[in-house]
């Protein structure tokens, strides 16, 4: 089920709130639970019921690999090590998301270098896949390092498939999510988080259906369709995407925080005002920032102690190393890979950059850092490697610059050999609209506040009020087809 | 038993920054060079330099002097 559908708007969740409230309001604590994980079960096989099995499956396999590691060292009969179990059931994790998603690339890769004709599996990948997939391994690292307490397989299970997070995260850690359903104060109706959540719910929603949905329109086209690109519509096609993937991604997650925040559970914040970063360190403590915890957290340290030495050389190679993991993680493809090594290769360019203090004007800074984080998405959104030089070639101006022919009057244009056209965005189906949105959304994405910081300004007033109620029916109105997230695909 | 004065010169390593004073009380806000990845060389550092391993899902937490020498005295203990 998709969050900017009505159904999930108008049945499923206030279904599930007031259920929920209901059964904590007779004190039905593990029929409260249980009625949001079976709901967050409902919503998962709304998508395709074919892989409920799989995710369950993946619950409880965890949960038993935990629970041994857990119980270790009280047992009396020691048949293998207990390091041998934890490594079987993270390479048991890995072996799984390998299988949905990297078998026929690898297929793909072996076909290429050895000119074999080995059929493609063409595995459909299961949604949310790599999200649960990743949470769950983090729970056996702490179980295996003696971080787990909790045992109780209904709270595991409502850890791992709470709707909101389910299917793009946030990445959530279960040391800050189990407990909270535990509280006290969290199991009865809290109308102000219900406001907040609502709010945030409805602008994730604007940002999402009004927002991102538009740039897409001018986005898909030029990625997947247009033979070919002119400097501007290549470089419209590419801020198209970038705005695109920010507004979508980030309103995702506004969703589910302010979805979140309904139930009185708070989930991390994924996002603040990213395209602001003045450097690629920056980019990463704003953009994704529940996954560039996990990679810290648990392939940075790691790769890190592996080294055996602290040293500036080898904390820049585990840096690079864990943002090429992190490319690998994102998708199977050779764009995936050069996308996460690009950003390795710049977080490394900036940590010299820092160590030798080195300075730059402000204004500078965040130019290159915004131009190599959207080219950098070139990788990100481009179906092969081949889609990306096309996009990268019009950006460079090889297929020749063309403009609005009422510019032709305009000497000096012509002059330097520019090209005039009444069609001259018609290769990303773009027109006007383009560049006046991509730049209105541009200047609103650096220099306005995001949409936490909104929320966190909200006043209980009619003004205010007025503001969200717009917000939301604009988004309501525009729900008309079926458009996923984009980190579905992830 | 490890004190302040042991992990001060563990800390001006890592953090290049030779005028570092650790107190109980020092948090990542004092040290301007100690964010969510150097943080990680910090722990990584420690562990070698003590001989200790942390656990990878408690270190994110460790943001405070006093508390880190805590864990650091529990775990040799």
């Amino acid at each position: 089920m998709l969050f900017n559908s009505l159904v999930f708007i108008f049945a499923f969740l206030p279904l599930v709130l007031v259920g929920y409230f209901l059964l904590l309001h007779w004190r039905l604590t593990v029929a409260a639970r249980s009625w949001l994980l079976f709901a967050s079960l409902v919503f998962y096989s709304w998508w395709d019921v074919r892989y409920l099995p799989l995710i369950l499956g993946s619950i409880l396999f965890n949960y038993t690999i935990g629970g041994v590691l857990v119980e270790y060292d009280d047992l009396k009969r020691k048949l293998v090590s207990k390091k041998a179990i934890f490594v079987v059931g993270v390479t048991a994790n890995i072996l799984l998301l390998c299988w949905f998603k990297y078998l026929d690339f690898f297929i793909g890769n072996v076909n290429a270098l050895f000119g074999t004709g080995l059929p493609l599996l063409k595995i459909v990948l299961p949604l949310g896949i790599s999200f649960f997939t990743i949470t769950q391994i983090a729970f056996l690292v702490d179980a295996y390092e003696g971080l787990v307490e909790e045992r109780n397989l209904l709270n595991y299970a409502l850890f791992v498939t709470f709707f909101p997070h389910l299917l793009a995260g946030p990445i959530l850690h279960h040391k800050e999510m189990m407990p909270q359903f535990d509280h006290l104060r969290n199991k009865v109706i809290n109308w102000k988080n219900l406001y907040f959540g609502l709010a945030l719910f409805f602008i994730g929603l604007f940002k999402k259906v009004i927002i991102a949905d538009q740039f897409a329109a001018w986005a898909t086209p030029g990625f997947d369709t247009a033979p070919s690109l002119t400097f501007f519509e290549a470089w419209l096609a590419s801020l198209s995407y970038t705005l695109q993937l920010y507004f979508d991604f980030s309103g995702y997650s506004d969703m589910a925080v302010g979805i979140g925040w309904m139930f009185n559970i708070r989930l991390p914040i994924n996002f603040n005002s990213p395209y602001k970063a003045t450097g690629i360190i920056d980019f990463w403590k704003r953009w994704h920032m529940t996954l560039t915890e996990f990679v810290t957290t648990y392939l940075y340290a790691p790769i890190l102690r592996s080294f055996g030495r602290i040293t500036f050389g080898v904390s820049l190679a585990a840096i690079f190393l864990a943002m090429l993991i992190s490319g690998i993680w994102h998708g199977a493809g050779w764009t995936f890979i050069i996308w996460g090594g690009l950003h390795g290769a710049a977080l490394v360019i900036n940590h010299i950059w820092r160590k030798r203090k080195l300075s730059m004007p402000r204004f500078l800074a965040w130019l290159i850092t915004f131009n190599f984080v959207n080219a950098s998405f070139v990788f990100f959104r481009a179906k092969s490697l081949e889609g990306a030089m096309k996009v990268f070639a019009g950006m460079a101006g090889v297929n020749g610059v063309t403009m609005h022919r009422s510019l032709k009057k305009v000497h000096l244009l012509e002059r330097l050999g520019v090209n005039f056209s009444g069609s001259w965005l018609d290769g990303i189906n773009g027109n006007d609209r383009t560049y006046i949105y991509a730049l209105l959304a541009l200047v609103f994405a650096v220099t306005c506040r995001n949409s936490m910081q909104a929320v966190e300004g909200l006043k209980p007033d009619w003004k205010h009020f007025a503001v969200l109620v717009t917000i939301a029916f604009w988004g309501l109105l525009n729900i008309s087809q079926v458009s996923e997230f984009l980190y579905f695909q992830f | 038993m490890i004190t302040l004065e042991m992990l001060n010169p563990i800390f001006r390593q890592v953090f290049d920054d030779e005028s570092i004073v650790l107190t109980r009380s020092t948090t990542a806000d004092d040290i301007e060079e100690w964010d969510s990845l150097t943080h990680m060389n910090l722990v990584i550092a420690l562990e070698l330099g003590f001989k200790i391993k942390f656990a990878l899902g408690e270190l994110q937490r460790l943001k405070n002097v006093g508390e880190m020498l805590d864990l650091i005295n529990r775990k040799l203990a």
